[in-house]
């Protein structure tokens, strides 16, 4: 009997082990909960108030009525203006189309580089990477900034063309799209070189010996085994820059032509001049949406490719 | 699955050649033979190393050719040159009587299997068998034909939609295997191609090859460094070290007449005695060994009296007497120093007079209970001039 005993006490796990398995889980759910849901959930309940002038400066949800009715108040005119407006949808649209832009221009410029790293011998390849690393020790706004003197009529390219006699008069290129396409690029092109990166060194060199062996030239193992087996570098990369670069307030602010609206910078306007914090809470969950359902879409579809293969 | 031999099919026929286009057993020996392969004078230099040291072989149509040498030696830098996967620094490639030394890889009427395997991950069975045959830009019905044909040459066709981490080692080996016989090479390169599988695999697949290599007729040179798989597989070896050939011959020529030290002692164990020449007998030299007596072998070639050399003779054709007996030419007095049983043989070490140790393997005939040696016994090792071989270096 006290034998039987023993076992199932040793079977159970016990207090410490259970313990430990409770901190081991449960603190990345907390730091996950504190930090990402919680943040969240105040700014869908922000996005579901109208705005006031007080302090904080939208209205209570809910509310205790009288003869202790619980009344809660849920305003979607938020999102209805958002809908109506077209300024909001042409913010967006201009955002997804230079997120779209700058994402493929990271990844033209971005693969030969990283390809050119992965390849590069063993010694040199940590002295390129230092450099591609290096701008992050600048503050992010300063190099944005420096661009205004790189594009200005009178800045450095301007300057250089005329020198070269390539043109008679300064190009506009400041406070343009193009601007803002050259600073996205130029910001987030280490975030598609370092995945790339990551993903071409693991890359077995015989397998392009092997298709080399097997007939193909040098191009066509390119396309047939090293561009297909570094997708997913392809994918994390492109992420790492789209995702971001919607969003992005900075550039098209001090690069960008004021004329044309990004959904960043239409946020801040409403967070800050216009003081409507429902709307801009609203505007965040739109954009959350729109960046979150490909998202989830994509990895559904990974997931179905790897439960296809086995 | 692995362990089976590979049977004949009927899409593989046509690959075999017929009887009447059989070539002699060896070409090597037929002066007007033209060679399938020939390495001219061949170096390739990496920094100031010389991975492959002016080699220059001849290798014909038909023959299971091995390189055969420990890491380093130069034997995958010269395979590799064959395959154009590297160019050498000096010397010329001719395959099929085609200069192709500058040829890129792609060009080359050549297949190799990797010792990695090398195989695309993100392909399956099927589309790795296909990826040759695709490059040649072959009809889609043919491939299908061609992938069909070498599923069932390997005995693979219900791995074909598997991708490679679905496979074991042995499997592996065989699509890769399948993959780099898809073009119908006529000569296919194999670096180590049994060096990933396990012992009993390994031995299997060797008869396998070599069934494969026979049916199909391509010239096969593989790379190993398993001398008892060369033994077992080739129809010639050459023996490398240090970026040069040291022997090229026949598995039973390398073993029975190695041309020097080197090999005799690369290929199997062998006991070596220094000594040097004081008489000539007809085919016969007296040599004075070093362990002091004389020793009586026949020579191969005529040396001066005086030249040094060493006879080297295998541990198998000595003989071990309790008594000397009368035929006994070369005598040697001694005991038993150490007795390694092995099962059907037995592994002797005799500590001489003169403090040599010379080993001897006797099969054993009798239960091992049966046996009169044992240690510390005094015994006679004896060997006739024919036993062994002299060596000049």
């Amino acid at each position: 009997m006290t034998r039987l005993s023993k076992r199932s006490k040793r079977l159970r796990p016990s207090g410490e082990h259970r313990l430990s398995r409770l901190i081991n889980i449960g603190l990345p759910y907390l730091w996950l909960g504190l930090f990402f849901l919680l943040p969240f959930a105040i700014v869908l309940r922000i996005s579901l108030a109208e705005p006031l002038l007080a302090q904080p400066p939208y209205t209570a949800l809910w509310e205790w009525a009288e003869q202790g009715i619980l009344q809660i108040r849920l305003n979607l005119g938020n999102f209805q203006l958002i809908r109506e407006d077209d300024i909001y949808l042409a913010a967006l649209l201009n955002s997804l189309w230079v997120a779209l832009v700058g994402t493929l221009g990271c990844l033209l410029l971005g693969y030969p580089m990283a390809y050119a790293i992965a390849t590069a011998p063993e010694r040199r390849r940590i002295l390129l990477l230092m450099l591609i690393i290096l701008p992050f020790w600048t503050s992010f706004l300063i190099r944005v900034y420096a661009w205004i003197g790189i594009l200005n009529a009178n800045g450095l390219l301007n300057n250089f063309l005329l020198w070269l006699g390539v043109i008679d008069t300064p190009l506009k290129i400041l406070h343009t799209q193009t601007a803002v396409y050259i600073g996205v690029i130029y910001s987030y092109l280490p975030f598609m070189i370092l995945p790339l990166y990551a993903n071409l060194t693991r890359l077995d060199p015989t397998l392009l010996e092997a298709a080399a062996d097997l007939g193909c030239r040098p191009w066509r193992a390119f396309t047939r085994v090293t561009l297909p087996l570094s997708l997913p570098g392809i994918v994390a990369g492109s992420m790492l820059v789209f995702i971001p670069v919607v969003g992005e307030f900075v550039i098209p602010d001090l690069l960008g032509s004021p004329g044309s609206l990004m959904i960043g910078k239409l946020m801040w306007t409403e967070f800050f001049a216009n003081k409507d914090w429902p709307l801009a809470s609203a505007l965040a969950i739109v954009l959350l949406a729109v960046l979150v359902v490909p998202f989830v879409l994509m990895q559904r579809l990974q997931q179905d490719d790897e439960d296809g293969r086995t | 699955m692995d362990t089976l031999e590979v049977q004949p099919l009927n899409e593989s026929r046509r690959l075999v050649p017929s009887p009447s286009d059989r070539r002699p057993l060896e070409p090597w020996q037929d002066p007007k033979a033209a060679p399938y392969v020939r390495i001219e004078r061949v170096t390739k230099q990496f920094g100031d190393v010389y991975a492959v040291d002016d080699v220059s072989l001849n290798i014909f149509q038909g023959e299971f050719f091995s390189l055969l040498g420990s890491s380093g030696c130069g034997k995958s830098t010269l395979l590799r040159l064959l395959a154009g996967l590297e160019y050498p620094t000096s010397g010329r490639i001719y395959i099929d009587g085609v200069d192709v030394t500058d040829v890129p890889p792609y060009s080359r009427p050549v297949n190799m299997m990797f010792q990695s395997y090398a195989l695309f991950p993100h392909m399956t069975v099927e589309q790795n068998i296909e990826f040759g045959l695709k490059q040649d830009r072959l009809p889609r019905r043919e491939r299908a034909e061609r992938v069909g044909e070498m599923l069932d040459l390997l005995r693979i066709t219900e791995l074909r939609k598997r991708r490679p981490d679905q496979l074991s080692g042995g499997q592996r080996q065989r699509v890769a295997l399948a993959r780099s016989l898809a073009k119908h090479p006529k000569l296919l390169l194999l670096d180590e191609p049994l060096g990933a599988l396990d012992k009993r695999l390994r031995e299997n697949t060797q008869f396998e090859l070599v069934n494969l290599q026979e049916r199909l007729g391509i010239t096969f040179v593989t790379v190993t460094h398993d001398q008892e798989e060369a033994m077992t597989m080739s129809s010639r070896i050459a023996v490398m070290d240090a970026g040069q050939i040291m022997q090229v011959d026949t598995p039973t020529a390398i073993y029975e007449f190695p041309n020097g030290r080197f090999v005799a002692e690369f290929i199997g164990s062998v006991n070596l005695f220094e000594g040097k020449i004081v008489e000539i007998q007809g085919d016969d030299v007296l040599i004075e060994a070093q362990f002091g007596g004389l020793m009586q072998m026949r020579s191969l070639q005529p040396h001066p009296i005086g030249t040094p050399v060493v006879v080297a003779i295998r541990p198998e054709k000595l003989r071990l007497c309790q008594t000397p007996s009368d035929d006994g030419v070369n005598r040697l007095q001694g005991v038993v120093e150490d007795i390694a049983y092995l099962g059907d043989v037995s592994i002797y070490r005799i500590r001489t007079g003169g403090g040599t140790l010379v080993e001897m393997t006797l099969t054993n005939i009798q239960p091992r209970t049966e046996q009169a040696l044992t240690w510390e016994q005094e015994v006679w090792v004896e060997w006739s001039p024919t036993s062994g071989v002299v060596l000049t270096e």
